[in-house]
């Protein structure tokens, strides 16, 4: 097992940290909320320069590596473009990118673009949906079973103010690959598909908690900092304690997509269980901390909580990513070194 | 971790299997078989050259990485601690020695540690002075007629006190500027009579926590471990150790692990909602684990800050306690017939009445969250 990225991959971090800030910062996805229809050219030429179209998430390790800390640059920002769903699309490039997908039906998360009224449909839908509004019409997808389609992305039914550039994916029998959907790819690319998000969502932890730092610091009550008080610090640091462990699931479970692991989508998909957890506790204490500032569009905490939407609630909100868990390990538990089943050369006695 | 590593694993698994009978619970209980169950591991570990294999070679261990180190403690924790108490004196008695001692003091006390054959206790807490522990009252005072100094004073929490031949003491042997200038670390004989030991029944079992109340213990220079009044850096460096020593998540990971075989067909109608508690504390083991592979990188890397160690221990003495509570909640619904049944339920409820203690023994979670505070909101 290796949980260390390696010195390229890190260094790639901080390079396409340094472009986006060079390329606008926190400016970008005000701008994409503002002109939705730019938002491509806001991300792309970034992207293109980092040479993020050349990297293959299949393609080994280190390509794996170096996705996972851009999608986590993408977070630190919040990028308004599935950085995540697009490099994980397929190799032949023949879909915009990928997308894991629950429940069947019509397009959900604001509808198909009929009959909702802009403004008013959020991103809480029914079927299934991604923030992919705009960007393109032929999106892979997969299921929680592996199963492998293709959508199309329904025109966006409501702002991205309320939206989030959430879309409803409509899935299309005449584009369903001809072969058998459930295999071993599929699963693979459910791992992928799962795990990528995740990098983007660690990277939104990874600012709230920044944001917060600096405010705790910077902001004086009753003559001092809020840092000061023992009721603030407590709070911040039970945060960062979540934020940190997270980050240690996601480096786990994308060695288990990398090493192409049996287990990678329990791996993925309890990694994804935490993060969510992780995201309800540091989204809300850094609001707290934030005091009615935090609301306000003036401060980036506000920015990166509205975008950290759909990656919390989509393809599956903490809930529902809790029954997939359990559902997937049965009696056989998580892999691990007290693993009955997964380790035969490990006898582990009965208790 | 490493192939090697792995087979250390196994290898440590065939001993406990071997020499552990499969209802051991730890050497801490009404039984004194289970005690004699654990000295008899260690020596045994220490024939296999085993029970000090971090050591330096100088001292008789091998030099084993820090993830050999790191299998040992999940191994033995998951197994209920069969070395007992001895885990103190390997893992930071005799370490601090080493680092600190005379020729002497190593040649008289660092032998029988390695051999398995001495249990040491703690003198650190008192009454009056838990996690503010540089405010503690024992104190030596200077014996003109010995020219050595009279130790009076109670410690309290003390562990395996009662079966301890020796304690690695803490008091007050001058009144400095700073509280925690003027601390002394002592090493002194349990047997001497000037030392009283008084059991305090708890819900941790016998022989976890005792009084021990000193009466003008008479101590001398040759008892000083380091320099006098400098004992305060000496007991932070063994704290250090003692917070990532313990691998509480591994004993965690075997019982979540072992509870759907357990249970049998009952598990399937367990309570969905029940099953998804045990899920979600299975990827908290991990979470907990991964944080305790965080610390062992940043130590190989020698770039270990106290609030790396700090963030590991929140998570993990809280994954016991919310553990133990998903564990309660299956086997108290559950038949559990037969040998293995029983076994599993006694484990659960041993790791119930521990996992309270855990956010409070080796220093408090309030102080992890004061350390981890501390560095976050440092200057950067």
């Amino acid at each position: 097992m290796n949980t260390e990225l390696s010195e390229e991959a890190v260094e790639y971090g901080r390079t396409a940290l340094r472009a986006f800030e060079a390329a606008g910062g926190d400016q970008i996805v005000q701008d994409a909320e503002r002109e939705p229809a730019r938002r491509a050219d806001l991300v792309e030429p970034v992207l293109a320069e980092l040479g993020a179209w050349d990297l293959d998430p299949r393609g080994g390790a280190d390509e794996l590596e170096a996705v996972a800390a851009l999608c986590r640059v993408a977070g630190w920002w919040a990028l308004p473009y599935p950085v995540a769903e697009r490099l994980a699309r397929p190799a032949d490039s023949s879909t915009d990118g990928l997308v894991v997908i629950a429940g069947t039906g019509p397009g959900g998360a604001g509808g198909t673009g009929d009959g909702l009224g802009a403004g008013d449909a959020g991103l809480v839908g029914y079927g299934p949906a991604a923030p992919v509004a705009g960007l393109g019409r032929r999106w892979s997808t997969v299921t929680f079973d592996g199963g492998r389609g293709i959508a199309t992305a329904a025109p966006p039914a409501t702002t991205p103010r309320y939206g989030a550039f959430v879309t409803g994916l409509v899935d299309d029998p005449a584009l369903v690959p001809s072969q058998a959907s459930r295999d071993g790819d599929g699963l693979a690319d459910l791992a992928l598909g799962l795990v990528l998000p995740c990098w983007t969502l660690l990277g939104m932890l990874d600012r709230a908690i920044d944001l917060t730092r600096a405010h705790v610091l910077a902001r004086e009550q009753f003559g001092q900092p809020l840092a000061r008080f023992q009721g603030v610090q407590f709070q911040l640091t039970d945060a960062e304690v979540e934020r940190l462990g997270v980050e240690e699931l996601a480096k786990y479970a994308l060695w288990a997509v990398a090493t192409g692991r049996g287990e990678a989508v329990d791996d993925a998909l309890a990694l994804r269980l935490a993060i969510l957890e992780a995201a309800d506790q540091v989204f809300r204490v850094a609001h707290q901390l934030h005091g009615a500032m935090g609301f306000c569009d003036e401060t980036t905490l506000s920015w990166i909580s509205r975008y950290s939407q759909p990656a919390r609630r989509l393809p599956l909100g903490l809930s529902a990513t809790r029954d997939e868990l359990t559902r997937r390990i049965g009696r056989a538990g998580l892999a691990g070194p007290f693993a009955p089943r997964r380790e035969p050369d490990l006898e582990v006695q009965p208790l | 971790m490493g192939e090697g590593v792995e087979t250390l694993r196994r290898d440590l698994r065939e001993l406990v299997h071997k020499h552990v009978p499969p209802d051991f619970l730890g050497a801490f209980t009404d039984d004194p078989a289970d005690l004699e169950v654990a000295q008899s591991f260690s020596r045994t570990l220490a024939e296999l050259g085993l029970l000090c294999m971090a050591w330096p070679t100088e001292f008789g261990g091998r030099g084993a990485t820090l993830w050999e180190q790191t299998v040992v403690r999940e191994e033995m924790w998951a197994h209920h601690e069969p070395r007992g108490a001895q885990y103190m004196g390997v893992n930071w008695v005799g370490p601090a020695i080493m680092r600190h001692g005379t020729a002497e003091q190593q040649q008289r006390h660092l032998p029988p540690i390695a051999r398995g054959e001495v249990i040491w206790c703690q003198g650190f807490s008192e009454p009056e002075s838990g996690s503010d522990l540089a405010s503690l009252r024992t104190t030596a005072h200077p014996d003109e007629e010995s020219g050595g100094w009279r130790v009076s004073g109670q410690k309290v929490w003390t562990s395996y006190a009662t079966m301890a031949q020796w304690c690695f003491l803490l008091a007050r042997t001058s009144r400095e500027k700073r509280r925690q200038q003027g601390l002394t670390v002592f090493l002194v004989p349990m047997s001497d009579p000037a030392i009283e030991v008084r059991p305090i029944p708890s819900m941790l079992g016998p022989h976890h926590l005792n009084e021990v109340f000193f009466d003008e213990l008479r101590v001398t220079e040759a008892d000083v471990l380091g320099t006098v009044g400098e004992g305060w850096a000496i007991v932070q460096e063994v704290l250090a150790f003692e917070r990532v020593g313990i691998a509480r998540y591994a004993r965690v990971e075997r019982l979540l692990q072992a509870a759907p075989a357990a249970l049998g067909a009952e598990w399937d109608v367990l309570p969905e909602e029940l099953r998804s508690r045990w899920a979600r504390m299975l990827v908290h083991a991990r979470r907990a684990r991964l944080l305790a592979y965080r610390v062992v990188s940043l130590q190989a890397g020698g770039r270990i800050r106290p609030d790396d160690s700090a963030a590991y221990r929140i998570a993990v003495t809280r994954l016991d306690q919310e553990s133990a509570e998903v564990l309660m909640d299956i086997v108290a619904g559950a038949s559990l017939p037969g040998e293995e049944g029983r076994r599993f339920r006694r484990a659960v409820e041993d790791h119930r009445r521990y996992s309270v203690s855990a956010t409070v023994a080796s220093g408090s979670v309030e102080m992890q969250r004061i350390l981890m505070s501390r560095s976050l909101l440092a200057a950067r």
